[in-house]
């Protein structure tokens, strides 16, 4: 295994612009990873990544789960000797490691300025403005006084005749879809390529990959993993927020005829649909609130992107809740506008975030603990085999 | 001055400005002031001197000497001189102003004399010129540990007074309660005892135990002390050591010298080779006293000598001393701090300085190596863990290294003497225990001195398991406790089963210090030890003339460098005895006494 690392000496400085302190502090005492409730053999975490960081052996690092499998809880930092921020650096690293699994660039461009990133959100949000106005008026022709139906303002699934002939909003939202499910994919299949063909990642059949495979679904759902660290409450709030997420995403793409349509709503979709914009609030307003007065570890450095996310969501939640007052109360003109601005907010949100931002990590923590499920015996073989392997040699 | 009519002052601003003690703006409106200077600028941090911008200015000012000032402005020079050269100015005329150099960076007068001495070409040291004073030639050693001792005995030995303070009942210091020495493995006490008992006959030393300096006045020379002493309620005078008195008295306390592992009576002695081998009352303790006279006083019937006297009260004695030499020592780092590793809850964790004792032959345990066991207190009535011979011999024991040092939530300091110690301590372990296992969880180990590098290799070989790593926490489970860390060296986690964690913690200044610092006018470094005059030519010395630091007091260091920095600063002390002056201190000439000494002095200077 004479494996050659290549080093970059820059890495250090480089993944301090992603947030990260000053990683010469470490002296490698190894209190983080045995403090940590998640560090488990084959995975120790955050003393090996701290290490890589410190040589500069990105490939290493590019190819390394171990930032995935952390949840920040704060522990790791609060004991350091040094004062190097462990937690953060993992935090930092899964930025970076976003950066390098986005093929397009356009990632990193965000991560290493706050300008930049904000800067797109905003004016994504005013060309969608425009173009919804644009779709709602001079091409669809539609009635401001009209919100819901097939003559509406912007209808959901368009109307024959007019600019919606080839469909209504919820067709663009499909493709939108499509499309940014299309980029994220392919980001995680560079993840997945990154981090199980290297040097280090051991030989895996595919048998190791369909016995595994209930990981993903399970601890996409339960986020199970975040459940072990010490605290409970960090887990608690992630959860409600994850839940109510997909909730209003399952209801939006699977069932908008039953939630955009009035006064007919259903029942059911008023129950989930005001349940997850409860749990959506809580967790904005939960996390915004962390982070601004510093309340744990884990809140005392915010790096840009850990605001826009919330706040974007928070944004979406609050215009998504007026929309809907104004549109069952009875102002359909106020309903149609409020509705842009909430579509302001929520398409730089998705486009921006889920192939390039902070969204992406729905996908790629549940990926990471099951491909660290996948390599886990051949590491563990491995090791064990190392080990052996000098007491042979001192008997021969 | 004369030849030289146009001078430029360039200030340096190094760090940040808000940090910084002195007040450029203010140096540079009194370098205006003085003559020749024709121009002052302030340069800002992180400032990057232009050789050929500068040559322009010179040339443009037609400055023919230059005075670079700052904290550290040594670095500047190579593109100043550059800068004359290229001006056809001489390159040996820019002249160094460095505040740390001569200890201006706390005062601004200072500062501004350095400034001014720079100007006229006047080394500061000729310029602030050391007073001639006639010197006391008793000396006052405040401290009574190792170097304390060595400094009173040196001073002594060459026939001058030496009033020796020490706080507890006993010299001795925290050499007295060690075992073994590293990495000699000599035995504490018997390199130790004897000198303790040459202290104790040397005519010459006054000693003065339970006492404590409580005020210090006076100049380099002559300074006038107030020394408080406590009621020891025993006249040592009359006093044979004959233990009746403690045998009788019924107060149980822990034992200051066997650091709680141990009880003591309120009438006591220390341990049995104390100097001066009398006993003393803790009057915090003793039944009569807290009574008010009311009960008990079995003791002073019990004495035959009749030299027991509870209702002594502290008094305060006034000497005069020429010399103060500080020998405080320290303080060990508190272990309860880290709350992770169990000091204080689990009773098998224990510190550096209770394993010291539990080995020592004359500890609880008469040196056996055992683990706590649990027995019922009648006197508290409620179960408590203790050492007793009958306790089982721990199987496994881990050392844990760097316990509240090289930390930045604790000490940031390396406290030099841990790891050593440590190893010496795993020695034992496997000498007195061959079937224990005994684990060290090190961080970098520190083995610099003469022969240290070799006790490290001889431990090793004699089966010590050595793992680089700190260890993160130490729990209770089932009878036992499980210790956890990272083997860094093969990126392992472990998790191993202990009888006996030993916590090699740091040291740290007494709490004392910033006190007796007040008291004597000197200065303490971040970390709060003593600062010497200077670090690297001057370290026995301080900024107050007549007042010497030895020992761990200035810094942490083991007990070879104590004993030759405290015989360091008895050469010094001599030297001002003998040589009929003390050092006064620059610092008390004010800034126009130096400045009008670089003013005489300059026109030598010239020729």
């Amino acid at each position: 295994m004479a494996n050659i690392v290549r080093v970059n000496p820059g890495l250090g400085e480089e993944v301090q612009r992603f947030g990260a302190d000053d990683v010469a502090k470490c002296y490698h005492c190894g209190n983080c990873s045995a403090t940590c409730p998640m560090s488990k053999e084959p995975f120790l975490i955050p003393r090996k990544s701290m290490r890589y960081l410190q040589m500069g052996a990105d490939e290493r690092l590019r190819g390394n789960l171990e930032p995935w499998l952390c949840y920040y809880c704060g522990e790791c930092s609060d004991q350091c000797p040094r004062g190097a921020e462990p937690g953060e650096t993992m935090m930092s690293l899964r930025r970076w490691l976003t950066a390098q699994y986005d093929f397009t660039g356009i990632s990193r461009l965000f991560y290493r300025s706050a300008a930049v990133e904000v800067g797109a959100v905003v004016v994504l949000g005013l060309l969608t403005g425009i173009g919804f106005y644009l779709a709602g008026t001079y091409l669809g022709g539609g009635d401001l006084n009209i919100y819901d139906g097939p003559r509406a303002f912007l209808p959901a699934y368009g109307k024959g005749g007019s600019f919606f002939s080839f469909g209504g909003v919820h067709t663009f939202d499909w493709a939108m879809g499509v499309l940014l499910a299309g980029l994220l994919g392919i980001n995680c299949l560079r993840m997945w390529y990154f981090t199980m063909f290297n040097d280090q990642a051991p030989k895996v059949g595919i048998g190791a990959y369909i016995s595994k495979l209930w990981v993903l679904p399970w601890h996409f759902i339960s986020q199970r993993r975040y459940s072990e660290c010490d605290k409970k409450t960090p887990w608690l709030v992630h959860l409600i927020m994850m839940l109510s997420y997909l909730t209003m995403l399952i209801l939006i793409m699977f069932f908008l005829h039953s939630v955009h349509y009035g006064p007919e709503i259903v029942w059911q979709a008023h129950a989930f649909g005001y349940l997850a914009t409860v749990g959506l609030l809580f967790g904005t307003v939960y996390a915004m609130y962390g982070r601004a007065n510093k309340v744990n570890t884990y809140h005392k450095h915010s790096h840009a992107s850990d605001w826009l996310f919330p706040v974007l969501i928070f944004y979406c939640a609050v215009t998504g809740i007026a929309q809907h007052i104004a549109h069952r109360t009875g102002f359909p003109a106020l309903a149609n506008v409020i509705y842009i601005i909430h579509m302001m907010g929520v398409v730089p949100m998705l486009v921006l975030e889920v192939p390039f931002g902070k969204w992406s990590h729905l996908a790629y923590r549940p990926l990471a603990i099951y491909f660290a499920e996948v390599q886990s015996p051949a590491l563990l073989a491995q090791a064990r085999a190392r080990q052996s392997a000098p007491a042979t040699a001192r008997a021969a | 001055m004369s030849n030289h009519s146009k001078v430029g002052v360039y200030l340096c601003q190094q760090g940040p400005a808000a940090q910084s003690a002195i007040d450029l703006r203010a140096v540079s409106e009194y370098a205006r002031s003085l003559p020749g200077v024709s121009h002052v600028e302030i340069r800002p941090t992180a400032w990057v001197p232009d050789p050929v911008q500068l040559a322009d200015q010179i040339r443009r000012s037609g400055f023919d000497a230059l005075v670079v000032a700052g904290p550290s402005p040594g670095h500047f020079k190579p593109a100043f001189a550059r800068a004359m050269a290229e001006a056809g100015q001489s390159p040996e005329q820019v002249r160094l102003a460095s505040f740390r150099e001569h200890g201006a960076l706390g005062s601004l007068d200072r500062a501004k004399a350095v400034v001014a001495c720079a100007v006229h070409n006047v080394p500061f040291g000729l310029a602030a010129k050391l007073r001639h004073t006639v010197v006391n030639p008793a000396t006052l050693v405040i401290g009574g540990g190792v170097a304390g001792i060595q400094t009173a005995l040196e001073i002594a030995d060459a026939g001058f007074t030496v009033f020796l303070v020490e706080r507890s009942p006993t010299i001795g210091g925290h050499m007295a309660m060690f075992d073994k020495t590293f990495p000699t493995l000599d035995c504490a006490a018997c390199i130790l005892t004897p000198k303790m008992v040459a202290v104790g006959q040397n005519a010459n030393i006054k000693l003065m135990v339970c006492s404590e300096v409580q005020q210090v006045t006076g100049a380099p020379g002559a300074y006038q002390v107030k020394v408080l002493h406590r009621a020891t309620r025993i006249d040592a005078s009359q006093c044979t050591a004959c233990a009746a008195c403690a045998e009788v008295c019924p107060p149980r306390v822990a034992s200051e010298f066997d650091v709680g592992i141990a009880e003591r009576r309120a009438a006591y002695m220390p341990f049995p080779q104390a100097v001066p081998n009398v006993y003393v009352i803790d009057g915090e303790a003793c039944t009569w006293v807290q009574s008010g006279g009311k009960k008990c006083g079995v003791c002073v019937k019990k004495c035959t000598k009749g030299a027991i006297h509870l209702d002594q009260q502290d008094r305060v004695e006034e000497i005069e001393v020429g010399n103060i030499v500080v020998a405080t020592g320290y303080d060990v780092f508190d272990a309860r701090r880290i709350e992770r590793y169990g000091y204080g809850k689990l009773p098998n964790v224990l510190s550096a300085l209770e394993f010291e004792r539990l080995t020592n032959a004359s500890g609880p345990t008469g040196g056996k190596i055992v683990t706590k066991t649990k027995k019922y207190n009648k006197r508290k009535k409620a179960e408590e863990w203790v050492f007793d011979l009958a306790g089982a011999a721990p199987r496994n024991v881990a050392i844990i290294h760097c316990v509240g040092s090289r930390d930045t939530n604790y000490n940031k300091y390396c406290s030099r003497v841990c790891c050593m110690y440590s190893l010496k301590f795993a020695h034992l372990v496997k000498e007195k225990l061959p079937e224990s296992n005994c684990y060290e969880f090190f961080i970098d180990m520190r083995a610099f001195g003469k022969g240290y590098e070799e006790f490290f290799e001889r431990i090793k070989h004699e089966g010590v398991h050595v793992v680089r790593g700190r260890s993160a926490k130490v729990e209770a489970r089932g009878d036992g406790m499980v210790l956890r860390g990272e083997d860094i060296l093969s990126d392992q986690l472990v998790e191993l089963p202990v009888d006996m964690v030993i916590l090699s913690v740091g040291l740290q200044p007494t709490r004392e210090t910033p006190e007796l610092a007040r008291m004597l006018g000197l200065s303490c470094v971040d970390d709060g030890w003593f600062e010497e005059a200077n670090y690297n030519i001057e370290p026995t010395g301080t900024e107050r003339g007549g007042i010497f630091v030895a020992g761990v007091c200035q810094g942490p260091r083991d007990i070879p460098d104590t004993v030759a920095q405290a015989s360091a600063v008895a050469a010094s002390v001599l030297r001002s005895i003998v040589g009929g002056h003390g050092l006064e201190s620059r610092g008390d000439l004010s800034l126009d006494e130096i400045e009008k000494g670089a003013r005489d002095l300059a026109p030598q200077m010239q020729a």
